[in-house]
């Protein structure tokens, strides 16, 4: 067992990672000694690249300890790359993270410098300069590649830099030129963000921390009205809203709403999210209050604009939508279904559910018409699943009980009909022939039932199974 | 003469109140809009503004002064589980009949408990169709705790965007008390939404409905051949028997409805008992049962339908 990582004071008595357990624990028997945990390690870093998310949208987590922020665009709203990278460090030294960072045009020098160098930001015309100096391992190559260049006496970047690129290359394959191309910049280099990048996005920034719900609702209303102005001017609406909470204390929370239209109505969005924020009551600790609060739009569509006709029906439309909406946000978009018919002669394959918010919400629209609609009487409801019954005096072979057992009544049979004899789906299923042959009943109270037989009386070798899979009004 | 009309203004707004307060219809159609519009809402349909939905029996009607209150809360109640077909089968008559009558295309909401879902299983949508609805006008939602179903409920009514709302519950709740009911009933009131309670294996209870029927089932009628005879031991169209426990009218009323899905149309039949002898032999053989004149594959009318829907 190794050191992995180490705090300042024993960094301080001069021990270094990768040193063995045991000889540590000789030299200094009182140090506190701790197993790694890697996935807290990991949740903590993802939770610093939440955060980071306040600076720019598009964060990529680098290894197990570093983070890479894409700034274009960015800086000047920090004031300047040098008050963005000083209120950045700032901030993670105020929560107690000892962290460095550099600011460069590729993210290889970034990283060199950062981690190897002295940091800050490196303006264009000093790459060289910072560059040179700095040792091989600052190029991410393999470990194994460090002390072979060593051996040859190539400690520094620059040392490599004057040599002829094609007896790199045939010495130390691809990789090394590959590396030392991105921290030069020759190469241009890609960081992967870990989220998507919204479409649209608003925030505010907020002096005074807010806690309560009502704030937040009333900030989210507002800053939903500046995002109206960018979805109008692109000619959609958001279907998959995220409000994006920042605690002081670095904490980031993150809500959800889907719509069943393109929305645009500030009112709505907030009406939305004051549902998921009852829904996430439990989990959404306000500590000492929120500091940021960013709307993001994360799926749009276009926005049909329409006019009301007389009869006011695209009001009705509204209204149904955003009681869908309010009822997804709250329960999850499990909870409000939508039926639908499907091709298919087996009863449970008939229908299908799917939630109503991604139905698109339309007054007439019927679907595509099914030539196959069953011409016999099928029921009003069907179980879930065909619930077990005891069938008394069936008639052999293909006849109806006279009297069954179902949840524990006995019911006596006094009309039948039937039987409706069907197959299962040879193109889907198993061609294992089990046929289905259903009755519709109906007891002496009047109850009706639809019950099926799957199997035959065949001797004593086999029992047939009899179901009730539905009930007729 | 200012302070007369204040006055006047003052009475007519308390004979509105008490008007609402009673369930009547209300002094004045140019009242009644009046307080849609204060209501924040657009004028109804005219169809709606009887806010009476009749069924087409007089003796039902006469009792329920009109039909089915279409700003009111019905409640409809088995006494057992196992009635929950005949329970259903009422419910989702009344939600065909409406659907013909509401002609802007609304849905309708129907409210179920996990728990009955299981019990009583799932609305089916080849049945529907059967029953004369069609499976998109339904939405449905399954919340997990009566809460979360009241609190649908009620958003429900709020909004007004469904043409009616089913709220299926089993029992008698403690947290779905006299209190709740009167919430719901307000707002179906405000709303002018029917809200239909159908409540599973529950008693009798003290409740804000203006109505409460006792579902129980009632054997079928045999089907109608074409000429006019019955075909003796099939199972024809279903048949509830319903009493209404509650209402204005003092005697309790039980009658025998009869449901044609095909003309969405109640019938009143009477005491069953001699329309199926059970010592008719039972059919067997579906294939072998004639043609009923007023089954799926009658002849359809002659000539097609253009544009039902917006025929008013």
């Amino acid at each position: 067992m190794r050191l992995t990582a180490l705090d300042e004071a024993s960094e301080r008595l001069g021990l270094k990672r990768g040193q063995g357990l045991a000889e540590v624990r000789a030299m200094f028997p009182e140090l506190d000694l701790r197993d790694e945990d890697e996935a807290a390690d990991r949740a903590l870093l993802e939770a610093i690249a939440d955060w980071c998310d306040r600076y720019t949208p598009l964060v990529a987590v680098d290894g197990g300890d570093g983070l890479f922020l894409d700034i274009t665009g960015c800086a000047h709203l920090f004031g300047g790359e040098e008050a963005l990278l000083k209120d950045l460090l700032g901030r993670l030294l105020q929560m107690g993270f000892d962290a460095r960072g550099a600011i460069s045009s590729f993210p290889g020098l970034s990283w060199a410098a950062c981690r190897f160098g002295k940091g800050g930001v490196i303006a264009d015309d000093r790459q060289s300069e910072v560059l040179g100096p700095l040792p091989v391992a600052a190029l991410r190559i393999p470990d194994t590649m460090v002390p072979a260049l060593q051996k040859l006496g190539l400690k520094r970047i620059g040392d490599l830099l004057v040599l002829p690129r094609a007896q790199l290359a045939r010495r130390f394959g691809a990789q090394l030129l590959l590396r030392l191309d991105q921290a030069t910049g020759a190469n241009e280099e890609a960081i992967s963000p870990r989220r998507p990048v919204a479409s649209l996005s608003v925030e505010r920034r907020l002096a005074e921390p807010i806690q309560d719900e009502e704030q937040i609702l009333q900030l989210t209303g507002q800053i939903a009205g500046s995002l109206k102005s960018g979805l109008e001017a692109r000619g959609v609406g958001g279907r998959l809203f995220e409000l994006v909470l920042f605690r002081v204390d670095g904490r980031v929370f993150r809500l959800l709403a889907g719509t069943s239209q393109p929305l645009r109505d500030p009112r709505r969005i907030s009406l939305l999210f004051s549902e998921r924020l009852t829904a996430v009551q439990d989990d959404l600790d306000a500590g000492y209050g929120f500091e940021l609060l960013r709307l993001n739009v994360l799926q749009q569509e276009r926005f049909k604009d329409g006019q009301e006709d007389f009869a006011g029906r695209r009001q009705d439309d509204v209204l149904l939508a955003d009681f869908i909406d309010r009822v997804s946000a709250r329960f999850g978009r499990d909870c409000l279904l939508t039926a639908s018919l499907q091709q298919s002669h087996v009863p449970e394959r008939a229908e299908i559910f799917a939630p109503a918010i991604a139905s698109q919400v339309k007054g007439h629209d019927t679907g595509p018409d099914l030539s196959f609609r069953p011409v016999t009487q099928r029921p009003l409801r069907l179980f879930r699943y065909p619930e077990p019954m005891e069938a008394f005096a069936a008639t052999v072979p293909d006849g109806p009980p006279q009297r069954f057992r179902w949840r524990k009544l006995v019911h006596e049979v006094v009309r039948a009909e039937g039987p409706e004899r069907i197959s299962s789906e040879w193109w889907f299923d198993e061609p294992e022939g089990d046929e289905r042959d259903y009755f519709r009943l109906e007891s002496e109270m009047g109850r009706r039932f639809w019950v099926f037989r799957k199997g035959r009386y065949n001797g004593a070798k086999s029992a047939p199974l009899w179901r009730v899979h539905g009930i007729f009004a | 003469m200012a302070r007369n009309a204040t006055a006047q203004e003052a009475l007519f707004a308390l004979r509105e109140q008490i008007a609402r307060l009673e369930g009547k219809p209300l002094p004045a159609l140019a009242a009644a809009q009046r307080t849609d519009i204060a209501a924040g809402k657009q004028a109804l349909h005219p169809a709606q503004a009887s806010l009476r939905h009749g069924f087409g029996i007089p003796p039902l009607d006469a009792a329920m002064d009109g039909g089915l209150p279409l700003d009111g809360v019905t409640e409809i109640r088995t006494r057992l589980m196992g009635d929950a077909g005949a329970a259903s089968g009422f419910v989702l008559a009344l939600v065909a009949r409406l659907r013909g009558m509401v002609s802007s295309g609304l849905r309708f909401l129907w409210i179920g408990e996990v728990v009955s879902m299981q019990e009583a299983g799932r609305p089916y949508a080849n049945g529907l169709v059967q029953f004369g609805l069609s499976p998109k006008d339904i939405l449905y939602a399954t919340p997990r705790k009566l809460e979360d179903a009241l609190w649908i409920a009620e958003t429900a009514m709020g909004s007004a965007a469904l043409g009616a709302t089913i709220l299926e519950v089993r029992g008698n709740h403690k947290n779905f008390g006299l209190t709740e009911s009167r919430r719901l009933s307000l707002r179906a009131k405000a709303a002018g939404r029917p809200l239909l309670i159908l409540r599973h294996a529950g008693e009798e209870e003290a409740s804000s409905a203006v109505f409460r029927f006792l579902a129980e089932p009632a054997p079928a009628c045999a089907r109608r051949l074409a000429d006019g005879s019955m075909l003796g031991g099939s199972i024809g169209h279903p048949v509830f028997r319903l009493t209404l426990e509650k209402s204005r009218s003092p005697a309790p009323l039980s009658v025998h409805l009869e449901w044609n899905s095909r003309d969405r149309q109640f019938s009143l039949i009477r005491e069953t008992g001699d329309a199926v002898s059970s010592g008719q032999p039972t059919t067997r053989g579906g294939n072998r049962i004639p043609a009923s004149d007023d089954g799926q594959d009658r002849a359809p009318a002659l000539g097609s339908l253009l544009a039902f829907e917006r025929a008013s």
